[in-house]
């Protein structure tokens, strides 16, 4: 039978690193997936990752995909596509499908990064044609290129929702409501406040009560519900859509550790049916490793740290490793995954009311509530600051994991120091030239180059656009607020482009300068 | 792990739900009514509902409905969702033709 | 509540269910033990289905004709659960001069215990069933035999004997068993004891470790068999199936999907982590096995195999019926793989053994002393 050092299943995140960092240390190592394409969900993701350098932050999840795959690849890395691991046996042996025919090897390791599946809620309707994971929405747009639908609801106010729902608008969805049984949302405030500027209303402790439509999804109801998540009569709302995205989290995809007879437990913290093991991936199955969502839901930046982890771990485990450089492997990694886990969003956080940031200010509850942060809390964020000139507006005010903006500024202006879930602030001393790779630097599109007073009663505020068509210097239209409301006038002073900005366009408005620090989208007057 | 559970415990007598005709396991049309029905008649682990009722048996093997399921047996049991260990897992991960099943390669590519 | 009952049953399979609810019908207060988290957790709910006479050892032949006559063909109106029964015969099939060989022994001997069995040629078992390949040419052909869903007979007999008042207790693992004052009066399991006037022994494979507690040895030894299922297909046919060399058996649900039973030839000699666990050259050779007969399913898709101990009696027939060494125990055990079909006519006989005495069915050439050695 066909003999591997290392077999990993799964060609995502996780499984590319744990690959890439045993072929590094000499393994034989082969990647299976079911998937014509390779990376997992990292192809599907087109936004900019969080985190700081040695996470890829800023780099988008498609580009960090072809990384992995051209790493693994100069490693002599084997990774088989269109590979399902119908079963893994005794003696760590699994049985893949290739084609007609099906392949038995063995691996002398095996580590399983098999991600996770989408869970779904029940609704009247819910089998509808039209109601689909928002995952399954991501798939199409990225992957295929298809549009999932003309008007959209979403369900689920996570990072996935409020992800798919840019996506969404990206692709030239409207998205009529994004919705969520939860008193406050549940993804970063970044990415809820730039789908808020464009108009999208935020439903929160609101959920679906049907969808309507006989053959397929015309209509969806929701309603509000009470702490006990029950119906309130009388608060339903009807919405014309074609199109139901769900995005309620995710399970991960254990079952091939099950059946082999690893010990699992159902851990809701992780999402439910995990394989028990240690911080290295290890199960109580000899020389079978996990990592990736598969052990846990986290997202794509730990998954590569833990599939590295798992890969150096198996290393060792295979006698290509000694015990001491184990430990300094493991334990860099470990800081590497330390270090995204913290801040508000942690894992030890979760389902925590945080009431204050690390600085000690009052969270936004309008952001929270809405999505979007009022006119009368912005001010009291750090990020946020007057003076004469161009300078940088940063509407970053939860401690996430992210830095790049530090990085970005040549001049210094903004600094976060060495806590990597501080809230970013301004230099007072250093001056702002205007470069602009600030805002394109920002994962969550929350910096803004404003200048306050231009001389003329006008203000000219600079933000990240990342939809097309992209409107031209001379275009007039409506500067939308922080709400997505319309604000004033303004007309389009400025575009760039840049290869460093990274397919983040960077729009110069004009807007009457009592509406600076109010106006935060575009919208020009033919849409 | 085994815990000894008294079957006879009583749990209460099924209630009819006006949602009861919703459809859960989509692949094998199993609706809520059923599976809260079956657990007043008994079947009161994930394995026994899957038995008797086939949720789970269909062609995503549980993948969509099972914790939906789970979420309905716990709350007619009145237990949290976690004490229910989810039904087993089975080769093979995804359904697979039998001839190809079959059709075991030999090293080198060649067929048995 | 009081761990006593009239009747303790150890082993919460078809035989402990059906067993439980023919006593309970009896107005007998009855427990039943599972071992297990689930009920019907060993072979009830890992076979192949079968409700068959033929192929079967002439002891327990009357047995399950009983049954088939008696308990089978209004079984789902009774535990109020489909347990798809269908009496559309058995084909076990042949393709070669040995195979016919060994279906006309097998038929012969049937026949002497008074079974309608008889030998069919290729031509004859395609007009039965149409599917079969040209290769088959010669069958065994059993028109009352037939089929049925063990999940939902199983769970069906629980279903029941529990609305009639059994109590079922699950996740309970019994240790030991122990006589007071010469009786079997006490089972003893890893958190409790129950006091029982009698005591059933169906524990499957667990049995022979449990019989030994009070000195009593049942020879048999764990076999895995394995089966597998497709997705639902177009109806096709009724029957049952096997074949001479038994490479698989099997059958057409009521779903639509068809379950197969197999082997790989390395039974008795696999490894288990625990539970059982599918060998991984097991499935594909039941497959190709199954194509040679039915080519027509070479594209149905394959969604779940499983695994399954059975517990082989060392002369292939169960041990049944009460123990005089042992007053108050009456073993159940050693199905060896076709318990599952003689399981309603198991349980009304034992009950009927516990409550007067007597059995209708001559049951004793099942009897525990029987084991000789062959010199």
């Amino acid at each position: 039978m066909k003999r591997y050092d290392l077999i990993v299943v799964g060609a995502g995140p996780s499984g590319l690193s744990a690959a890439i960092e045993a072929a590094k240390r000499g393994l034989r190592t082969v990647v299976f997936d079911e998937n014509e394409k390779p990376g997992g969900q990292l192809f599907k993701q087109i936004h900019k990752f969080f985190g700081s350098r040695e996470h890829r932050a800023k780099i988008r999840g498609y580009v960090i995909g072809q990384q992995l795959l051209e790493e693994a690849d100069s490693l002599g890395v084997e990774v088989r596509l269109n590979a399902t691991v119908i079963g893994l046996y005794q003696d760590k042996e699994v049985v893949v499908k290739l084609a007609d025919e099906v392949v038995h090897c063995k691996g002398d390791a095996i580590i399983i990064a098999t991600g996770a599946a989408e869970n779904m809620v029940t609704f009247e309707g819910w089998t509808l044609p039209g109601v689909i994971g928002a995952g399954a929405a991501q798939t199409m747009m990225n992957l295929h290129g298809i549009k999932p639908g003309q008007r959209v609801l979403m369900l689920g106010s996570g990072n996935v929702g409020l992800v798919v729902s840019f996506q969404l608008l990206q692709c030239g969805c409207e998205v009529v409501a994004l919705v969520d049984a939860a008193p406050k949302i549940g993804g970063y405030g970044v990415h809820a406040a730039k789908i808020a500027r464009t108009g999208v209303p935020f439903y929160l402790s609101h959920t679906i009560v049907r969808a309507e439509g006989d053959d397929c999804v015309t209509g969806v109801t929701i309603a509000k519900v009470d702490e006990h998540f029950q119906f309130i009569p009388g608060t339903e709302k009807k919405f014309e859509v074609d199109t139901i995205c769900l995005a309620v989290g995710l399970s991960p995809m254990s079952q091939l550790l099950k059946m082999a007879g690893c010990k699992m437990e159902d851990n809701p913290r992780r999402g439910g049916q995990v394989p028990i093991c240690d911080a290295y991936g290890r199960t109580s199955l000899a020389g079978v490793f996990v990592a990736g969502d598969v052990s846990g839901i986290e997202e794509a930046s730990s998954a590569m740290i833990e599939g590295r982890m798992a890969g150096i771990a198996a290393c060792e485990y295979l006698g290509f490793m000694e015990k001491e450089e184990l430990a300094a492997q493991l334990a860099s990694q470990e800081r590497a995954l330390d270090g995204l886990r913290q801040g508000m969003f942690a894992p030890q956080n979760r389902g925590r009311a945080v009431a204050e940031t690390e600085e000690g200010i009052a969270v936004s509850a309008s952001l929270l509530r809405h999505g979007y942060i009022s006119d009368d809390e912005i001010e009291r964020f750090p990020g946020i600051t007057h003076r004469a000139g161009v300078h940088p507006v940063m509407e970053c005010t939860q401690n996430i994991p992210c830095n790049p903006c530090q990085d970005a500024c040549p001049k210094g202006c903004i600094s976060i120091g060495a806590n990597i879930t501080s809230l970013p602030v301004v230099v007072e001393s250093a001056e702002c030239m205007n470069c602009g790779m600030c805002v394109a630097s920002c994962s969550g599109q929350a910096i803004f180059l404003v200048e306050e007073d231009c001389g003329d009663d006008t203000a000219t505020v600079t933000l990240p656009y990342e939809f097309l068509p992209l409107p031209a210097a001379g275009t007039k239209g409506d500067a939308l607020g922080r709400s997505g409301q319309r604000v004033c006038e303004a007309e389009v002073v400025g575009v760039r482009s840049a290869k460093a900005f990274d397919k983040t366009n960077l729009l110069t408005i004009k807007v009457p300068k009592e509406y600076a620090m109010k106006a935060r989208f575009f919208r020009s007057m033919h849409n | 792990m085994s815990n000894v559970i008294d079957r006879s415990r009583e749990i209460g007598p099924y209630i009819p739900a006006p949602d009861d005709d919703r459809i859960i396991c989509r692949c094998e049309e199993v609706t809520q009514g059923e599976i809260r029905r079956a657990v007043h008649e008994g079947m009161w682990t994930m394995t026994e509902i899957r038995r008797y009722l086939r949720t789970g048996m269909g062609l995503c093997q549980g993948q969509t409905c099972g914790k939906l399921v789970k979420g309905i047996v716990a709350r007619e049991l009145g237990v949290p969702m976690a004490a229910l260990e989810p039904a087993t897992s089975r080769v093979p991960m995804r359904p697979i033709e039998m001839r190809v099943f079959a059709n075991e390669a030999k090293e080198g590519g060649e067929h048995e | 509540m009081s761990n006593c009952a009239e009747v303790v049953i150890i082993g919460g399979g078809i035989i402990g269910c059906a067993t439980a609810y023919y006593l309970a019908k009896r107005g007998v207060d009855v427990i039943v033990l599972e071992g297990s988290d689930h009920i019907g957790n060993g072979g009830s709910s890992r076979n192949g289905g079968g409700v068959r006479q033929s192929g079967r050892d002439p002891r327990e032949l009357p047995l399950v004709m009983y049954g088939i006559k008696n308990f089978w063909p209004t079984l789902s109106e009774e535990l109020e659960a489909d347990c798809e029964y269908h009496q559309d015969g058995n084909l076990r099939l042949g393709k070669s001069e040995k195979h016919r060989q060994i279906l006309e022994g097998l038929t012969e001997r049937a026949q002497k215990a008074g079974l309608d069995v008889t030998m069919i040629d290729g031509d004859e078992v395609r007009r039965i069933n149409p599917y079969l390949s040209g290769e088959v040419t010669c069958a065994s052909w059993c028109p009352t035999d037939g089929h049925a869903n063990p999940l939902t007979t199983t769970l069906g007999y629980y279903k029941t004997a529990r609305k009639l008042g059994v109590r079922f207790i699950t996740g309970e693992n019994v240790t030991e068993l122990r006589k007071r004052k010469g009786r079997l009066v006490e089972v003893i399991t890893e958190n409790n004891r129950y006091g029982a006037g009698s005591v059933v022994l169906a524990a499957g494979l667990g049995s022979r470790e449990l019989a030994a507690t009070v000195g009593i040895d049942i020879p048999m030894q764990p076999a895995m068999l394995e089966a597998l299922v497709t997705e639902a297909q177009p109806p096709m046919f009724d029957q049952m199936l096997g074949t001479a060399e038994a490479d698989f058996y099997g059958h057409q649900t009521k779903h639509g999907s068809f379950v197969f039973g197999g082997s790989s030839g390395l039974e008795g000699f696999t490894r288990d982590n625990g539970t059982p666990i599918c060998y991984s050259k097991t499935a594909p050779c039941i497959c190709r096995g199954i194509m040679k007969y039915f080519p027509h399913l070479a594209d149905a898709k394959i969604v779940r195999t499983w695994a399954g101990w059975m517990d082989k009696c060392a002369d292939g027939v169960p041990v049944l019926g009460t123990v005089e060494e042992v007053p108050g125990l009456i073993l159940a055990a050693g199905f060896t793989g076709h318990g599952f079909g003689i399981a309603p006519a198991v349980g009304d006989q034992l009950a009927e053994l516990i409550v007067t005495g007597n059995t209708t069915v001559d049951i004793s050439a099942l009897h525990y002393d029987r084991f000789r050695a062959k010199i």
